[in-house]
């Protein structure tokens, strides 16, 4: 058969265009957002991504930055992969993120999977070099406050007065063969398998790959069939399983201080930078923790938790 | 530190009366959202579909790569299909709604393709020779008698969306997906249950709708001899 319509042999090409014709460029709702002046935007979305620390201190920021006069939105995602490129084109326009994991991320993105990492146990020197590698993608790194959520390390309660154990460095010298429960790029990770040996001198057996922090993982401390978990210092389940976290006293583990990033033209100001300031000086790891449990443990919501919490420490008025 | 309170919801159940009163607001947001992402995907996916299929009977060239193109796009899986689309759309609704549009794209094209192709060359011949041109032919003719075909098309695309919307809670746009994702990191049992049953209850809900609407548009179906 001839084609007596040419215009038929376009119709794919058409259809792509009516596609992406309805659907590209800001809705309607987002126009204000993106034709604000630079810097200081009053309607800021706050990503989150979609586990519960993360949902948790979105929300607070949310609470935060709406008390400041900000309208605001949560959208929760499920990884940096898909949050770092929005933010840097201020679809997102504040994530709360970890400093010294935050700064190896970008380091990767800018170098390649081989990049050296720069996070370091040290926050100033973690805090310049994430700022260094930020400042060129149009994001600014707000400043951190006193949580962190590092990996730590830990025992059964039991098995830690025995052998008297409080830090790492008792469990080096101790010479016990430890098999350690953790996730398994452990192995490779300096935080963890080889820095453990090295800078403590533990005697690791093996790695049991039950992942970090997970319930199996804690469970197979408790039962004793491993004597160590790879968890966070945020983890406020430990009680639950009979374990003691023992202290990192010779810095293994990087700095992973919470810190706001947000995309400089749209919540670079000093509104929002003191907005979420407020919470520098209050949140502890240890409150962190507390609400992680409400949440995880006690299934309240996020939202409920924040408010509460922000209530209660008096950033918010109660209502 | 604090004890836990002693509720359905601290015990993790699967079936939780407070979790239905304290998220209300929130499942009701997730399930209009669902049917919203759902309804815009299929009604889009039918208007790009109808054409392409009437291309693909008019124009036998156009028939192998209207399929060929239909099916593989509906082979790309679904995680792959929304990073690949991400670029394009950002964190959107947009994005989840091109990707549903897509994938319903196979389903619906092949169906009502089937079902043009299934009216009878006679009948066709039969219209002509009454003075029939060719929209007349088309209109109430042929689309009328493949509509049974293309219907069980509409309803197994509309079926198949209300699953897949659940992926977009990838990029924050998941409807009830956004609940089970969140649901399955913390093992919340409730939030799982829940929103896994209002799916369900959607595309059951959907189907039969679709089914009864296809009853009204072809009365002759039913009509005994």
């Amino acid at each position: 058969m001839t084609s007596r319509h040419p215009g038929v042999r376009a119709l794919p090409a058409l259809l792509l265009l009516l596609v992406t014709a309805c659907t590209t460029g800001p809705s309607l709702e987002n126009q204000g957002d993106v034709t604000a002046p630079p810097g200081d935007s009053k309607h800021l979305t706050i990503g989150s991504a979609g586990f519960t620390e993360s949902d948790l201190l979105a929300q607070m920021y949310a609470l935060l930055l709406e008390q400041a006069g900000y309208s605001t939105r949560i959208l929760s995602v499920t990884n940096r992969e898909i949050y770092e490129p929005a933010l840097e084109s201020g679809q997102i326009d504040v994530v709360p993120e970890y400093a010294a994991t935050f700064a190896d991320w970008l380091k990767t993105k800018a170098d390649g999977a081989d990049a050296d990492p720069v996070g370091s146990p040290d926050l100033g020197t973690t805090m310049k070099a994430l700022r260094a590698l930020a400042a060129p993608r149009g994001l600014t790194v707000l400043p951190p406050g006193r949580a962190v959520d590092q990996n730590a390390f830990a025992v059964a309660a039991a098995y830690a007065a025995k052998h008297r154990l409080e830090t790492l460095s008792d469990l080096g010298r101790s010479g016990l063969p430890v098999r350690l429960a953790a996730g398994d790029e452990c192995v490779k990770r300096p935080y963890c398998e080889p820095g453990l040996k090295k800078v403590y001198g533990i005697d690791i057996t093996a790695v049991d790959p039950r992942g970090v922090g997970t319930t199996q993982a804690k469970q197979a401390v408790q039962n004793g069939q491993d004597q160590m978990v790879l968890t966070t210092t945020t983890d406020a389940t430990l009680d639950d399983f009979g374990l003691v976290l023992l202290a990192d006293d010779r810095h293994l583990q990087n700095a992973d201080y919470l810190v706001p990033v947000v995309n400089r033209a749209r919540a670079g100001s000093g509104g929002v930078r003191d907005a979420l300031g407020k919470l520098n000086t209050v949140l502890t790891t240890a409150d962190l923790a507390r609400m992680n449990e409400q949440v995880d443990s006690w299934r309240r919501l996020p939202e409920d938790v924040a408010r509460t919490y922000l209530e209660n420490k008096g950033l918010v008025p109660k209502g | 530190m604090t004890a836990p309170p002693d509720d359905c919801l601290a015990r993790n159940e699967w079936i939780c009366g407070d979790y239905l009163t304290s998220r209300r607001g929130i499942l009701m947001d997730a399930t209009v959202q669902h049917l919203q992402l759902t309804a815009v995907s299929v009604l889009i996916g039918l208007v790009i579909a109808l054409p392409l299929a009437l291309a693909a009977r008019h124009r036998r060239w156009a028939a192998a790569p209207v399929l060929g193109v239909t099916t593989v796009l509906y082979t790309i899986p679904s995680l792959a299909m929304f990073s690949l689309l991400l670029p394009v759309y950002g964190l959107s609704a947009t994005l989840v709604v091109a990707g549903l549009v897509l994938y319903s794209l196979t389903l619906l094209v092949r169906n009502i393709l089937a079902g043009l192709r299934s009216v009878p060359e006679e009948t066709r011949q039969a219209a002509r020779g009454l003075g029939y041109g060719p929209l007349r032919l088309l209109l109430t003719v042929e689309l009328p008698l493949a509509l049974p075909a293309a219907m069980a098309g509409l309803r197994i695309a509309t079926v198949s969306a209300v699953s897949l919307v659940t992926v977009g809670a990838i990029v924050g746009f998941g409807g009830l997906g956004n609940l089970i994702y969140s649901g399955m990191n913390t093992y919340f049992k409730a939030q799982v249950l829940t929103a896994s049953v209002l799916c369900v209850v959607i595309a059951v809900a959907a189907d039969l709708l679709l089914l009864g609407a296809q009853r009204l548009l072809t009365p002759w179906t039913r009509r005994t001899p």
